[in-house]
């Protein structure tokens, strides 16, 4: 049975790998993907820098606006670039960034001592994008650096009003130099009065872009070509050669056990290298937990390899497997959360995204690399998988028919 | 006597309400060319199918080389070769390849499998091209691989379905030399074609299959007896023989007619005319005396003004027989 099972796998891979365009599926361009969705090239104009660009017009050139600038550039958020407002609206418009700032003039003096005292308003403008959904984020950002700014000023202020109505200031020299006094005083308590520690829970890693390109682009690289394996059974029929096979002193367990195992062994060697690249390459903690890795891969392959049997009981020709499979793993790869992460999915299809098997998969994987967890963690998504795998068997053997 | 290595004892095939082997019994002999001939679709490949264990029959048995079918199903397989009628092979793949790939099947290896490889490549002429892919082959090249990859095992049976189909005569032949050479060798060949002339130049014995019965059994000099020492003239008309004939006037007697069978009766009543029949571009006349009945055939023809373009003469053969039998003829 062994030499059979060989024979059997040996011609599937050599008929697989007989164009050169399937390494370009296999290996070439789900490298590349992962690169470059893993933020392997650095962004534009950012010199490695891959925080949000939110061009700047900064019309008031004041120390103040300045400061603002300051502000916003020393976050984690945004990456302030100072142009035109021309430039900046353009920027906008090509949706070459999510939102634009303006500072307009007169910025700096409504936050000068006099301006306070005067209470004259000092506003900024931000355009947002309609389209982009991290417009909120900036704001969030922008609204962060305007109060760092004005918070010491506002402090100042109102020291400076107190004091004015105990004992008013000889004149305006004395009331300016208080106020400077103040505002330096309170500048140097900037600290915020409570500090936010973020940590990542449960031994895990922060968000990690190159983790979720990773896992993602493995899990769509490997599942459409596993569905693929419908393809094959059609091919057999069509040229006879399963007929001919089923001539021969070969058990019909041996044929399937050979076709569906050629194409999990080819699924589990691809994973292979994509994990080898996103480790070597990508820095992506694959080798947090090796057993749990295993698991999760082998579950995957098999649920994928058990729904392309599946299909190839439904497709009559080489064609539509070919386009079905596509189709589908696009699909399930894109709703399992393979491209984006899951968060940004409305909650309800979040629920109903949870019969695909890519979801298990990558929420798997992302437990393994993103959230430190190990074998034990993971055993109920490889469960489901092994299940999806079983369920997705017995459809296949049920309906398969050799005629 | 020969033993059989074969015996197919009331082999019956239904697929839905269409039964297809109406009830078939054979035997076939150890070293022999036993070939299945008959029309397309009179039940030959079905016939072989439940035999290689592929369809298992309504009803019937058979037994092959000891093994019971419905049974023994890996036993009778490791005991057959088998050459489908398509050419069921890995285009990608070259034909060493190929021959590699179905010779594991058969549970070859090793230096063993490679030294067959390389005698069925020389049997079929194909060695020096055992490196090239098989979709670089033409279509001969492709039928005698096929042929190749069920001779690996040296199998005890080999069923040949319709080997040489499609294929041009040069590849014909040397088919046709290779499969006198197997039996030659020992091999039994169970082959089934639909062209009179192979089953003649083939066989040891015929069996004539139509409509899913085996209609006659025997050397071919047996089935020839079956219709008597009659030969045929063969009319070649410009047009196909049911329009020559709606076109032409017979006599009361004669009348310019075909039944459903294809019977024509414009012949009848001439001394020594046993009977006529329309089959395609050809009117078939069966007479006990060829030399005899021509003038009267040929100016029965002229006068009804048929456009009679040549005649053939023939001695009895497969083909009357099966004119006899069914009515027919075989490309009907």
């Amino acid at each position: 049975m062994l030499n059979k099972l060989t024979a059997i796998i040996r011609k599937d891979t050599a008929l697989r790998f007989e164009g050169r365009s399937e390494l370009l599926f296999f290996l070439i361009l789900p490298l590349i993907f992962t690169f470059l969705i893993g933020g392997g090239l650095p962004a534009a104009g950012g010199g490695g820098d891959n925080r949000l660009l939110v061009p700047v017009a900064d019309e008031d050139g004041s120390p103040r606006s300045a400061a603002l600038l300051a502000a916003l550039a020393d976050g984690d958020v945004v990456r302030p670039e100072a142009m035109s407002r021309a430039e900046a609206e353009a920027l906008l418009a090509d949706e070459d960034a999510a939102a634009a700032l303006i500072i307009p003039a007169g910025f700096g003096a409504a936050l000068s001592a006099d301006g306070l005292a005067a209470g004259q308003e000092a506003a900024v403008t931000l355009l947002v994008s309609p389209t982009s959904n991290v417009a909120p984020a900036i704001e969030g950002e922008v609204n962060r650096a305007v109060s760092a700014l004005a918070r010491p000023l506002l402090v100042a202020r109102n020291a400076t009003e107190g004091v004015a109505a105990v004992r008013p200031f000889a004149d305006e020299t004395a009331r300016a130099a208080f106020f400077a006094a103040a505002l330096a005083a309170a500048e140097a308590e900037a600290a915020p009065p409570a500090r936010v520690v973020t940590e990542v829970a449960a031994g895990g890693n922060a968000y990690d872009q190159r983790a979720q390109a990773s896992a993602g682009q493995l899990i769509t690289w490997v599942f459409i070509p596993l569905l693929g394996a419908s393809g094959l059974f059609v091919y057999e029929r069509l040229m006879g050669t399963l007929r001919r096979l089923l001539t021969t002193p070969t058990r019909k367990s041996t044929f399937l056990l050979g076709a569906i195992g050629s194409q999990y062994l080819a699924a589990l060697a691809q994973m292979a290298i994509l994990v080898l690249f996103g480790v070597l390459v990508m820095r992506v903690p694959w080798g947090r937990d090796p057993v749990a890795l295993i698991v999760v891969l082998a579950t995957f392959g098999l649920a994928g390899v058990a729904l392309g049997t599946a299909l190839g009981t439904f497709v009559k020709t080489e064609g539509q497997a070919s386009n079905l499979s596509i189709m589908l793993g696009m699909a399930m790869a894109l709703l399992g959360g393979a491209w984006w992460p899951m968060e940004l999915f409305p909650a309800g299809l979040q629920q109903i995204v949870r019969v695909l098997p890519t979801t298990w998969a990558m929420s798997a994987l992302t437990d393994i690399t993103m959230r430190g967890q190990g074998v034990a963690d993971i055993l109920p998504e490889a469960g489901v998988l092994l299940a999806f795998a079983a369920a997705f068997f017995l459809v296949g053997l049920w309906r398969f028919r050799y005629e | 006597m020969t033993p059989p290595i074969l015996t197919a004892k009331d082999l019956r095939k239904k697929f839905g309400d269409f039964e297809a082997v109406k009830g078939i019994s054979f035997s076939v002999l150890r070293g022999e060319i036993f070939s299945l001939l008959g029309p397309n679709g009179a039940g030959k490949t079905t016939t072989i199918n439940m035999l290689s264990c592929l369809l298992p029959p309504t009803s019937g048995t058979a037994e092959i080389a000891g093994h019971a079918i419905p049974g023994d199903t890996l036993a009778v397989r490791r005991a057959i070769g088998v050459v489908p009628q398509e050419i069921a092979l890995y285009d990608s793949l070259s034909a060493r390849q190929n021959l590699e790939f179905w010779g594991r099947l058969y549970d070859m290896r090793g230096q063993e499998l490679t030294q067959r490889i390389d005698e069925v490549l020389d049997q079929v002429g194909l060695a020096d091209r055992a490196k090239d892919k098989v979709k670089t082959f033409s279509g001969g090249m492709k039928r005698r691989i096929n042929i190749a990859a069920g001779l690996l095992h040296k199998p005890q049976l080999l069923f040949m379905d319709e080997p040489t189909v499609g294929i041009d005569p040069q590849s014909r032949r040397r088919i046709l030399d290779m499969v006198r050479e197997l039996r030659d060798g020992g091999m039994t060949v169970l082959y089934t074609t639909h062209y009179m002339e192979e089953a003649e130049e083939l066989s040891d014995r015929v069996g004539i299959i139509d409509q899913g019965r085996l209609i006659a059994l025997g050397t071919q000099a047996e089935l020839t007896r079956v219709v008597g020492e009659q030969e045929t003239l063969r009319l070649h008309l410009a047009e196909e023989a049911g329009v020559a004939l709606a076109g032409v006037n017979g006599t009361a007697g004669a009348p310019a007619t075909m039944s459903a069978d294809g019977s024509v009766a414009l012949f009848s009543g001439l001394p020594g005319v046993l009977r006529a029949s329309a089959v395609d571009h050809q009117i078939v006349v069966n007479v006990a005396d060829a030399g005899a009945a021509l003038p009267a055939v040929v100016g029965r023809a002229n006068t009804a003004g048929l456009h009679v373009r040549s005649v053939d003469i023939e001695q009895p053969n497969l083909e009357a027989v099966f004119l006899h039998l069914t009515g027919r003829g075989l490309r009907d």
